[in-house]
């Protein structure tokens, strides 16, 4: 009992998860009921996943604006070049260098963030909103503004499969939680993500080689918006040239939901995980109960402030004041 | 107010110490009026009409919204802090300016207006000085609610002035002073008149100490959380500013006309050099960001190409200029990080 | 998991369990009806659009709605169609925010067996098979509207408007959104047959939004010294144009035909300004949605493409036509 309470304090966010699931348990008929968890857990593994990466890049002392604009990047390329003539025979497998191509193209995006960062020491909040509206305008060039479709509706089966009970995107999502957690917490790369955006100095000084270290964060950050995006497409067996428009906004709001520290050297998955699945119960749980979509937008943004206000004063106890 | 005005005023005065070689110094400091007049050159040879007098005017008076939210944005970012809730607050005031316009006229219409908007910007100030959290998620926070607020106020409808001949609220957006449109008249005004706050006050001084050490600042007695509250203020009397003559030059407002703003008076106030980590920028210098990206708009439109080409060429201009920036202030083109 | 947060979970379950069972007592009778819209709140219309459906489904004591909004964003329109699912609504109508990417959601209802209505916007051709019905204006014909209108504006005098000749420009809507698409297609190819002397020198999105459309219009302005006339995908957008081109003195040299008849535009063609547009009500869009949704409750042979009367309105008829209210 008195571990749980500690873990607790230590995690503010699942203890507000916990509050608003059993609010909407009491006050909602719907939503209460397997299939509606499952629902939840696919609705918040587009963004979950960014915030997966985004979290390893904001323990770094980065940010990444860009995850939005690289979203929609890999749904177009997923969805157009999976219609190609030249896969016309290869069946449902034409889906796979569709699939490539979109991962591909978020790691390299990525990297090219990372490279930037690391060469030119311009910090990473300029150098990806530059990125977000520059990819922005790589997907309308490529898409010349149009959405795409997948003729084969094996792509948008796979997006409402299921691998036993659970939905195939959530139990993805999962997974790849789980492996960035023990990358974060039982490998020598987590280990330094924490050192490098704790103290650089220090970190440098322990013969960490802080360039690369970041570009690859970036790398795995443009990797998961890729596959976020993929993911999104099977949902929609289509893409859009707007699509993924504010997630950075959003993932960014959860992961410091989870209590990662923008100023870096500090997070958890789990956390994270609690920040995502907090936003998810909230749209989910309105949703159920025909929260005015007007009223949504006010009761998100001062729940967001709240939270960090809350936060704040649980972790002041002491710590310096003066430092923000 | 004694003044210690340096020639370069609006920098700190604080000391650099320089050890790159001095022409790129110099060539990297004007960087960005070097790329300005890059710019204008290039579009100038491939399109005839863009360097007439009225293209120029054009240019001048659409960057007018974004600029004057720029320069107030441009307070707050030297202060150290950020402000991503203008968009919204843009859509805020303009919508309550315009509606308010036929019920109570333009005079008192623009007063109760300013007044909502500096609460907010109140609102802002009292979180990040005061309550002493981050910026980045108050702001986003905010972004979100007042857009909701928005909606509600005007209950999702548009807003439009019935009478538009007869006001003279038509001056702010469409009229002229002197042979000059209004809205270039208010920005490059409100541009000298913070430029002189922020170079040559006791207040502007304030700022830049804050943004720049604010452990150091807070030990020389100056009192932090109001010197952060009152640049929120300024930030949100600049977005109501931008909100008359926006009402005035459309003479209605749909709910999300400030949506995305944000993000493109942030790139301004970035191409105009002034630092996210706070304690340097230069207002002057955000009014040529804003240009820059007035012209790169104009330009690459009237050379044909399609709209989304300037997000493209943007994200190059914004990471060259910076780049340029930043490599100029440490001495050495590449970062020396491992 | 400690044996508590178990012995608490089972709990609520249980409530929940009899939270359901009351409900589904409670629902005997009326039908329910879910709507997902596209993104209230960003114009009037679709605010009016809203009002007029919660109006009519409050009229009616059989029908209890579900009212939800995407605010544009396709994923959360996916998401609230999983909700409606969830809640087991009697059927779904979806304004969509992408006519391909609600296709696989729509294809869920259908497979779960609740009847979809398309409103306002279609849907992706693959998707028809999974939709009951769709509800709405003819995109495709409106755009041909406007485009008859632009060649009568254009021809002189006593001239037939198939031999009016000039150059204009068109203020297109949000890209890729399936309205924008089919009115621009409509009038483009429209315009070719009806008057192929006018030539559109170039197009240019609006976003539905009037400052945007403001600004296009300058760059419109001072790129080209002959402008004869402006097509807007909706009036909102054809004031911002209007206001342009008044100020700079040159909007008397121009005719400007939108499409949504919106209140300024009514207006500015009383004043004589704006030469014609498309009359399209939003409170008979939202009427005949629910209405088509009712039909297909009731077990009626409704048809698949349900087109209410979009007229076009000019100076001359206006006065036929009642002011919009958005």
């Amino acid at each position: 009992m008195n571990n749980a309470l500690t873990w607790l304090l230590r995690n503010p966010i699942w203890g507000f998860v916990l509050l608003i699931f059993v609010f909407f348990s009491v006050s909602n008929e719907f939503f209460f009921d397997p299939q509606n968890f499952k629902n939840i857990l696919v609705q918040t593994s587009t963004i979950g996943l960014i915030a997966l990466g985004m979290t390893l890049v904001m323990i770094n002392g980065n940010i990444d604006l860009s995850v939005g604009a690289t979203l929609a990047l890999a749904a177009s390329l997923a969805i157009d070049i999976q219609g190609w003539e030249v896969f016309a025979s290869w069946g449902s497998w034409a889906i796979l260098p569709g699939v490539l191509a979109g991962l591909l193209s978020g790691v390299l995006l990525g990297a090219l963030n990372g490279f930037i960062v690391w060469k030119t020491g311009v910090d990473a909040f300029i150098v990806t909103l530059g990125a977000m509206l520059g990819v922005r305008g790589l997907v309308f060039i490529y898409t010349q503004e149009q959405s795409f479709f997948a003729m084969n509706f094996a792509y948008s089966d796979f997006g409402a499969s299921s691998v036993g009970p659970l939905p195939t995107l959530a139990v993805l999502f999962l997974l790849f939680a789980l492996i960035t957690h023990l990358l974060l917490s039982r490998t020598v790369h987590g280990r330094n993500t924490y050192a490098v955006g704790g103290n650089r100095e220090a970190a440098v000084n322990a013969g960490i080689r802080v360039g690369p270290h970041m570009l690859i964060n970036f790398v795995i950050v443009g990797f998961f918006a890729a596959l976020a995006g993929i993911t999104l497409s099977t949902q929609m067996g289509a893409s859009t040239p707007n699509l993924g428009r504010e997630y950075e906004l959003w993932t960014i709001t959860a992961v410091v939901l989870g209590g990662t520290k923008l100023s870096g050297g500090s997070g958890t998955i789990i956390g994270t995980l609690g920040g995502v699945l907090a936003i998810g119960i909230l749209r989910n749980g309105m949703n159920l109960m025909q929260v005015p979509a007007f009223y949504v937008l006010v009761i998100l943004g001062t729940i967001l402030i709240a939270v960090l206000f809350l936060d704040k004063q649980l972790t002041r106890r002491g710590k310096g004041e003066l430092r923000t | 107010m004694v003044a210690e005005t340096k020639p370069e005023a609006g920098r700190p005065a604080r000391i650099r110490r320089r050890t790159g070689s001095n022409a790129m110094s110099v060539f990297a400091k004007q960087g960005i009026l070097i790329a300005f007049a890059l710019f204008i050159v290039g579009f100038a040879i491939f399109s005839d009409r863009f360097l007439s007098a009225e293209n120029l005017m054009t240019v001048i008076r659409q960057s007018a919204i974004i600029g004057v939210m720029a320069i107030g944005v441009t307070v707050v970012v030297i202060g150290g802090n950020l402000d991503l809730s203008v968009g919204s607050m843009l859509s805020f005031s303009t919508v309550l300016v315009v509606d308010l316009h036929d019920q109570m006229g333009p005079g008192l219409a623009i007063l109760v207006m300013l007044a909502a908007t500096l609460c907010l910007g109140a609102v802002n100030g009292l979180l990040v000085g005061y309550a002493r959290l981050n910026s980045l998620i108050v702001t986003l926070g905010m972004l979100s609610a007042i857009q909701g607020l928005v909606l509600i106020y005007s209950g999702g409808q548009n807003v439009d002035i019935v009478n538009q001949e007869s006001t003279w609220f038509a001056i702010f957006g469409r009229g002229y002073v002197f042979g000059i449109a209004t809205p270039i008249v208010i920005f490059l005004v409100f541009a000298l008149l913070v430029h002189v706050l922020m170079s040559s006050t006791a207040f502007g001084r304030r700022v830049y100490a804050v943004g720049g050490n604010p452990t150091a600042a807070v030990f020389s007695g100056i009192r932090r959380s109001r010197v952060v509250f009152t640049t929120y203020l300024i930030s949100a009397f600049a977005t109501g500013c931008a909100a008359v003559i926006l009402g005035s030059r459309v003479m209605g407002s749909q709910n999300n006309v400030g949506q995305g703003y944000e993000l493109l008076v942030l790139a301004g106030v970035i191409l105009g050099g002034t630092s996210l980590l706070g304690g340097s920028g230069n207002v002057l210098k955000t009014v040529v960001g804003v240009l820059i990206l007035g012209f790169i708009q104009n330009g690459l439109l009237l050379m044909g190409f399609a709209y989304y080409v300037q997000w493209l060429v943007t994200w190059i201009v914004i990471i060259l200029a910076v780049w340029l920036d930043v490599a100029a202030k440490r001495g050495r083109l590449f970062s020396p990080i491992a | 998991m400690t044996p508590k947060m178990k012995t608490w979970i089972a709990g609520t379950t249980a409530m929940a369990g009899i939270a359901l069972a009351g409900g589904a007592l409670a629902q005997d009778d009326p039908v329910t009806i879910g709507i997902t819209q596209n993104n209230v709140g960003v114009d009037s219309y679709q605010t009016t659009y809203e009002q007029a459906f919660v109006d009519a489904a409050a009229a009616n004591p059989n029908v209890e709605t579900v009212v939800l909004d995407a605010g544009g964003d396709v994923a959360r329109q996916i998401a609230q169609i999983q909700d409606l699912i969830q809640q087991r609504v009697d059927a779904i109508i979806i304004w969509p925010t992408n006519g391909n990417a609600v296709v696989p959601a729509v294809r869920q209802a259908h497979q779960a067996g609740i009847p979809v209505v398309i409103t306002n916007s279609n849907i992706a051709e693959e998707g028809m098979d999974f939709i009951a019905a769709f509800s709405g204006p003819d995109n495709i014909t409106q755009g041909a509207y406007s485009a008859e209108l632009m060649c009568e504006a254009l021809a002189e005098e006593g001239q037939d408007p198939a031999e009016a000749s000039g150059q204009i420009v068109q203020i297109s809507g949000q890209p890729g959104y399936t309205t924008a698409i089919e009115r621009q297609k409509g009038f483009e190819d429209r315009l070719a047959e009806a008057c192929p002397g006018v030539e559109i020198m170039e197009t240019q999105p609006g976003d539905w939004n009037r400052e945007k459309s403001q600004r296009v219009m300058e760059a419109f302005l001072t790129k080209y010294d002959t402008i004869d006339g402006v097509y807007s995908g909706d009036d909102n957008m054809g004031v911002g144009a209007l206001n342009a081109a008044k100020a700079a003195g040159r909007a008397d040299e121009m005719a400007f035909i939108g499409a949504t008849n919106f209140a300024v535009g009514y207006e500015a063609m009383e004043r004589g300004e704006y030469y014609g547009s498309i009359y399209q009500s939003p409170v008979d869009d939202a009427e005949a949605a629910l209405q088509t949704a009712l039909d297909v409750l009731a077990g009626e042979d409704v048809p698949k493409l349900n087109y209410f009367e979009t007229p076009k309105i000019t100076q001359e008829n206006m006065t036929e036509f009642s002011k919009p209210v958005f």
